[in-house]
């Protein structure tokens, strides 16, 4: 008897954990970089307001706490609870597969949620189809291109934070050579190098960025080998684009190596002594506007995407070894950015082969940049 | 190419290898005593979560890698009751295992992903110390790396020089012969499991606590499995399992290497190597006698009831 019971709960231990794991696909987010497994379910945040103004879902592709991606969009979401006391939040991490995010939200909704807020690049279209059915909820979706009369999506300007990034480790390097660490060949990864590499020459005109790719999202192992492998071409800055930087810039400061960081403020603490600086994303502010138009009733679909200027990103502080120069620069070609004196890409732009990509007079724009297939001249790597 | 990124693919093998030599040990021992353990990717998922969160709740990274590989051990006895007691078929358990360390790892290690660590020390070897910390910092290791090869001498002496070892061998090729001369083999195959998770624990350990110092979900990206065709590889010997380790880490360093330079090799193809060489190994030697498998492998020992 005792021997059957034992084998029961062994037998439901298993089945448990099979459930929890759903298909293991990477999914391949220019942003959010999402991991397999572990779909959990909406955890509630207590609130003691009896009558919520309005019940917000809010779910992530991975854990809430990576130092990357999704914990920046996390205490966005928690900022609207800060400016907005009335409203409630449930959320949901780990809702990495279309499957779950459509459960995750129908629960969401049937909880009373009028507004959802999908933060991971396979959350768009599980979030318009549900849009359909549900009239009378608002969506918005971090980073996608789909629209719909109560679909909407929002992001910030990732590519002006990289110029800045690449101005202060064009003014850094001492070899010449910059790393950039990225887990796949997509399109908004290649924007990003880019827009580094332009910020980098614009300061020095022989700056090499040097790509390698991991192939991966979650492989730490090979992270660390990745940036070790750029580290003794002669690199000696280092940047990333994967979902959590913490092992990228922990190997960097190992070797004495200077290192930017992306997507969450929080990377700072891995580096206390060559870190340079980093962009991140502060989504809050918007977010609480856009919750407010919910709740007052004028909430419109606007493709909305905000930058620097705007408060919907921000540069992190300086490392220690920053020099005064340097950080004053930055802050400079900010303030340039801003007034629109410097377009990161407006032409002319030519690409690894010579080929002009953007002609003079021209600008790229946001709508061509997903489909960026090409590395501005000075990149060393493969676009593909 | 220059001194610097030859000694990094050196260096890289080395740091990225260990975790890997350590769980093929582990698999050695197992599958010499009859037990394939294809449950190690979910072992070393699991060990590798609990000595990170370990690590992060007490400060100590030494107390954290003697809980990832006590809980080695402890998922694999999982795994012995299942095929050893309950005479479960071998390979199913095995799925099985692997499946529940995905999610009980993701469980475990929820609160604790971006935490920092105090990672194990790296200590420089001796006379290196002076060097520029661009070169030190590629010739420092921690101590689970200065153990890794007298670990793998440890295993080869355990299984070919002891009383124990000899009784185990005994046990992998004919269970009933072995419990004729007087052995039990069911408790041996619990010794063998046991110790398969206590070095799969010391590999995940170095792959959290030491070498990344983070924890992500399914960080461990196939190395349990690698590690069952490194066995294979290693024609079921601890010394020829160093070989396999430091070659397969090797071959990933020295692609990042070329990509690094600007050459590109498709990174897919490379990761084929381990089961490349596998199939090798058994075309070369697969019908060997010296070089078999333990005849006993995969089975189940039923007793003699």
């Amino acid at each position: 008897m005792k021997k059957k019971l034992l084998y029961i709960l062994v037998l439901a231990a298993l089945l448990l954990s099979a459930c929890g794991q759903a298909t293991a696909v990477p999914t391949e987010s220019p942003v959010a970089a999402t991991e397999p497994p572990a779909t959990e379910p909406a955890t509630e945040v207590p609130t003691e307001a009896a009558e919520p103004c309005l019940i917000i879902g809010a779910l992530y592709g991975g854990p809430i706490t990576d130092a990357g991606y999704n914990q920046a969009m996390h205490e966005a979401v928690m900022e609207i609870k800060a400016n907005i006391e009335c409203v409630k939040i449930i959320e949901a991490e780990n809702v990495p597969d279309e499957a779950g995010a459509t459960t995750t939200m129908e629960n969401m909704i049937s909880q009373g949620a009028k507004l959802i807020i999908a933060t991971a690049f396979n959350h768009q279209y599980p979030a318009l189809e549900l849009s359909k059915k549900y009239p009378d909820v608002k969506f918005e979706h971090a980073g996608g291109w789909e629209m719909g009369p109560n679909f909407a999506n929002f992001f910030g300007k990732p590519p002006d934070g990289w110029y800045l990034m690449g101005v202060a480790a064009g003014k850094m390097t001492k070899t010449n050579k910059l790393g950039f660490v990225a887990a796949f060949p997509l399109g908004w990864t290649l924007v990003f190098i880019n827009a580094f590499t332009l910020g980098a020459q614009s300061v020095n005109p022989d700056v090499q960025t040097i790509v390698a790719y991991t192939y991966a999202w979650g492989d730490r192992a090979r992270e660390a080998d990745t940036t070790n492998a750029l580290i003794n071409q002669g690199v000696d800055v280092i940047t990333m684009h994967v979902d959590s930087p913490a092992t990228i810039i922990s190997t960097a400061e190992s070797r004495g190596v200077y290192s930017i960081g992306y997507q969450s403020l929080a990377a700072q603490q891995f580096a206390p002594e060559y870190w340079i600086s980093g962009t991140g994303f502060t989504l809050g502010g918007k977010l609480t506007w856009i919750a407010s138009t919910v709740i007052d009733g004028t909430w419109k679909p606007i493709f909305l995407r905000c930058g620097i200027a705007e408060g919907c990103m921000a540069i992190a502080p300086f490392g220690p070894r920053v020099p005064q120069e340097v950080q004053d620069l930055v802050m400079q070609v900010k303030a340039d950015i801003e007034a629109g004196k410097i377009v990161v890409f407006a032409g002319p732009i030519v690409d690894q082969d010579g080929n002009i990509r953007v002609a003079e007079g021209e600008v790229l724009t946001d709508d061509k940049m997903s489909s960026v297939d090409w590395f501005v001249k000075g990149v060393v790597g493969s676009p593909k | 190419m220059n001194l610097l990124s030859i000694l990094g693919v050196f260096s890289s093998a080395i740091f990225s290898g260990t975790s890997l030599l350590y769980t093929t040990l582990g698999e050695v021992i197992g599958e010499r005593s009859g037990i394939v353990n294809l449950g190690l990717e979910g072992v070393l998922l699991v060990s590798a979560s609990s000595g990170f969160a370990v690590t992060v709740i007490t400060g100590n990274p030494y107390i954290g890698v003697l809980v990832a590989v006590i809980i080695g051990g402890l998922m694999n006895m999982i795994l012995g009751y299942l095929i050893i007691h309950r005479k479960a078929n071998q390979l199913a358990s095995g799925l099985a295992l692997m499946f529940f360390g995905f999610g009980l790892s993701a469980l475990i290690g929820k609160s604790y992903v971006g935490a920092k660590i105090n990672a194990l020390p790296r200590i420089a070897l001796p006379g290196l110390e002076n060097l520029p910390k661009l070169y030190s910092s590629l010739l420092s290791f921690d101590i689970l790396i200065y153990t890794a090869i007298p670990v793998a001498f440890l295993v080869w002496w355990l299984l070919f020089r002891t009383r124990w070892g000899l009784g185990l061998r005994a046990v992998g090729e004919n269970a009933d012969t072995a419990y004729a001369s007087g052995r039990d083999p069911r408790l041996i195959r619990y010794q063998a499991l046991f110790l398969n998770g206590l070095l799969a624990g010391l590999g995940a350990a170095h792959l959290s606590i030491a070498y990344t110092m983070t924890w992500t979900e399914y960080m461990t990206a196939g190395r349990g499995f690698i590690a069952v065709a490194l066995v294979i590889f290693s024609r079921w010997h601890p010394l020829r399992a160093i070989v396999g380790a430091l070659l397969f880490s090797g071959a990933v360093a020295f692609q990042l290497l070329l990509q690094s330079s600007g050459v590109q090799v498709s990174p897919f193809l490379l990761d084929t190597i381990p089961y490349v060489l596998t199939v090798l190994v058994l075309i070369a030697w697969g019908g060997n006698r010296r070089h078999s498998a333990p005849a006993s492998l995969g089975r189940v020992y039923h007793g003699t009831e």
